[in-house]
């Protein structure tokens, strides 16, 4: 399998003034393409700094980072801004939709900025859409829409330009047990389809599911679980 | 690739409309600013039309006249007046001049059937109908003949006419001037012209009804009996060869009198320009006024600009999420800025354009629309929201996403 995420040394520190908080303390971690990958550690220990670095929405202090053998810390902004609109799609524990447009136009967003035409948008959103089973609320607006629901138009938004990445940052963090083992379902419907997720969870029972596990406590990898696969259909 | 100029127009729009009380609020100071570009620039208008009928109702740009100079106190004791003879020598140097009036006024007292009435009364050529642009409605002007033979005869205003004559027709009778007793051969066209002026009497013209008209070979070689003329008025063929001749008249006149100032030469075309100028001033000022509550409006605009951004930190942050580059942030704010404040601008011009009829009625000037005012005040309300916007523009450009993302 190729080798789609190669970090090393990865290091984060924050300014607060005068002290500098390290969020990331020399972080090494590879991904291949088409892995599912779970991220664990209390809560602190640098895991939603090391999903921005690995979306693309932030620089490291130190370290160096490659997606698909190119380095990134070489990319120029616009470069970067097309992976993240192309490669990556980001899912957040708040879902972090646009308040003030409908559920198909929160999808379209990435679409509008890859610069396809507005029918071919539409069409991209709907499709998706489908795929979520939320084909009955485009024209709803995400408040009026379950946290479930809204995680699904969410997780749409992510995949609706087909990115080979998908980044989860505790996902089913703000859900109940239902419409979160939904949303895993989703996730684990994507893996099957070959894409290569990346999950912040505290469950276990999804940890369980994932080709690897990364613990980090305090900006440090406690350790690197390969799981046996239990899950036939995965990992082909 | 990325977002067009279409697209950031229809987020700028649709930003707008879901917060449309915002919105209205935040460009009051446009619309206000803009209507008042417009009331203005049609005010200018206005008066410079009032202005130009003004020139025309006194006979017209091509008209220049020659007289005393008050400002030269003459210490040669030159001849402050003309004589006939060097009227003549003046007219047959500038063959190009179309009409030719010398006059000479005389303050006197009419009398008739017991009645008496204290005017002035000028004494004049034919030209002077064309010149003024101004003629007898009853009966008829002074003639060469006229002239040729110094008639006792007098062409006198409505004014005289209603004092003297009341309802009785004047033409035959005869009036008392002095000693003498002049036939009236006609009665000059009443002049109006509505006063907006704060002072003075309604009919603008008023002043014009109250004169009366002899030949000027009468008033001199009967009336004053004195060979002196005081001023006299020439018409250019048109506006434009006014200037021209003015000059020539002026290098005659100095020759004449030793080269000293005696007489001031001036032509209705540059008295135009030099009331246009300085009316200009004041156009200026209320011009830079409307600038000046633009500019306002324009910082209460980037303020409320400014707030919307913190208020969208999280927005920007998905939209950098879901790949929007910098200049696509940027293009949207500044965009969206623009797009108020041409909402702004084009309410402004509307409302601006429904008070004028107002404000005409108001002040007494009629004011007069232009589509050039449409594309001023259009132009400088986007240029407003163009500066306004480039701030807040950068500000949300420039935010880090994963700050914006963890905003609260
Ligand atoms: N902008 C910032 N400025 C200063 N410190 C920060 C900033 N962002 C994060 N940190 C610090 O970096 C560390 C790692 O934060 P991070 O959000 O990555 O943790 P996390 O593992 O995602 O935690 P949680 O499970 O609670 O989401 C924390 O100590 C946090 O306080
Ligand atoms: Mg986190």
């Amino acid at each position: 399998m190729a080798e789609l995420i190669k970090v090393k040394a990865l290091k984060k520190e924050y300014k607060m003034g005068k002290i500098t908080v390290p969020a990331l303390n020399g972080v090494d971690i590879t991904i291949n393409e088409g892995e599912f990958v779970a991220i664990m550690g209390p809560s602190g220990s640098g895991k939603s700094t090391l999903m921005h670095i690995l979306g693309c929405l932030d620089t490291p202090t130190a370290g160096f980072y490659s997606l698909e053998n190119e380095e990134v810390s070489n990319m120029k902004k616009s470069k970067l801004a097309a992976i993240r609109n192309k490669q990556i799609g980001f899912v957040f524990q708040t879902f972090n939709l646009l308040p003030h447009m409908n559920v198909q136009k929160n999808v379209e967003l990435p679409l509008m900025y890859g610069g396809y035409s507005k029918r071919k948008r539409s069409r991209m959103a709907k499709k998706v859409l489908s795929e979520v089973g939320l084909s009955e609320r485009l024209k709803h607006k995400p408040s009026e829409l379950s946290g479930g629901q809204r995680q699904r138009v969410a997780i749409a938004r992510a995949i609706v330009n087909d990115p080979a990445i998908i980044l989860a940052d505790e996902p089913t963090g703000n859900l109940d047990t239902n419409s979160g083992n939904d949303i895993l379902g989703i996730f684990s419907e994507l893996h099957a389809q070959g894409h290569t997720i990346i999950i912040v969870t505290h469950d276990s029972y999804v940890a369980k599911r994932a080709d690897k596990v990364i613990n980090i406590v305090d900006g440090l990898i406690q350790e690197i679980e390969e799981t046996q696969k239990t899950d036939a259909t995965a990992g082909n | 690739m990325a977002i067009s100029l279409k697209e950031s127009i229809i987020v700028g729009f649709s930003d707008f409309w879901s917060r449309k009380v915002r919105s209205l609020v935040t460009i009051m100071g446009i619309v206000l600013g803009t209507m008042s570009i417009i009331v203005v620039l049609a005010l200018m208008k206005g008066i410079n039309a009032q202005t130009l009928a003004w020139m025309m109702e006194r006979g017209g740009l091509s008209k220049i006249s020659v007289y005393e100079n008050w400002n030269y106190d003459n210490p040669l004791n030159l001849r402050d007046y003309f004589t006939w003879r060097e009227l003549e020598l003046i007219r047959s140097l500038v063959p190009e001049a179309k009409y030719f009036n010398p006059q000479e006024r005389e303050w006197v007292k009419f009398a008739y059937e017991g009645k008496e009435y204290r005017s002035a009364v000028y004494g004049v050529l034919p030209d002077f109908k064309y010149i003024e642009e101004w003629d007898a409605d009853q009966g008829r002007f002074i003639s060469e003949f006229d002239v040729s033979q110094s008639n006792d005869v007098v062409v006198i205003g409505t004014e005289i006419k209603n004092e003297l004559f009341g309802s009785k027709d004047p033409i035959g009778e005869f009036i008392t001037v002095h000693i003498r007793r002049l036939q009236v051969i006609g009665v000059m066209k009443h002049r109006f012209m509505k006063n907006s002026g704060p002072v003075g009497n309604e009919n603008g013209l008023a002043y014009m009804n109250r004169r009366a008209f002899v030949p000027l070979s009468t008033m001199i070689h009967k009336g004053t009996g004195e060979d002196n003329i005081g001023s006299f008025v020439v018409k250019a063929q048109d506006a434009e060869s006014a200037p021209a001749l003015r000059e020539k008249l002026e290098s005659i006149i100095l020759n004449l009198r030793q080269g000293k100032p005696v007489f001031r030469v001036e032509s209705a075309q540059e008295e135009a320009e030099q009331m246009a100028k300085n009316q200009r001033t004041f156009q200026v000022i209320f011009f830079v006024i409307s600038i000046i509550s633009l500019l306002v409006g324009g910082i209460v605009i980037a303020n409320i600009m400014l707030a919307t951004i913190q208020e969208r930190t999280r927005e920007i942050g998905i939209r950098i999420t879901v790949g929007a580059r910098r200049i696509d942030i940027f293009i949207q704010f500044l965009v969206q800025t623009i797009v108020v404040t041409i909402i702004g601008g084009i309410l402004g011009i509307i409302v601006g354009l429904s008070l004028l009829d107002l404000v005409s009625k108001f002040i007494d000037i009629k004011l007069i629309a232009g589509p050039e005012m449409i594309i001023i005040a259009l132009a400088v309300s986007a240029g407003i929201g163009l500066l306004s916007g480039l701030i807040p523009a950068v500000i949300a450009s420039k935010m880090d996403p994963v700050k914006a993302l963890r905003y609260e």
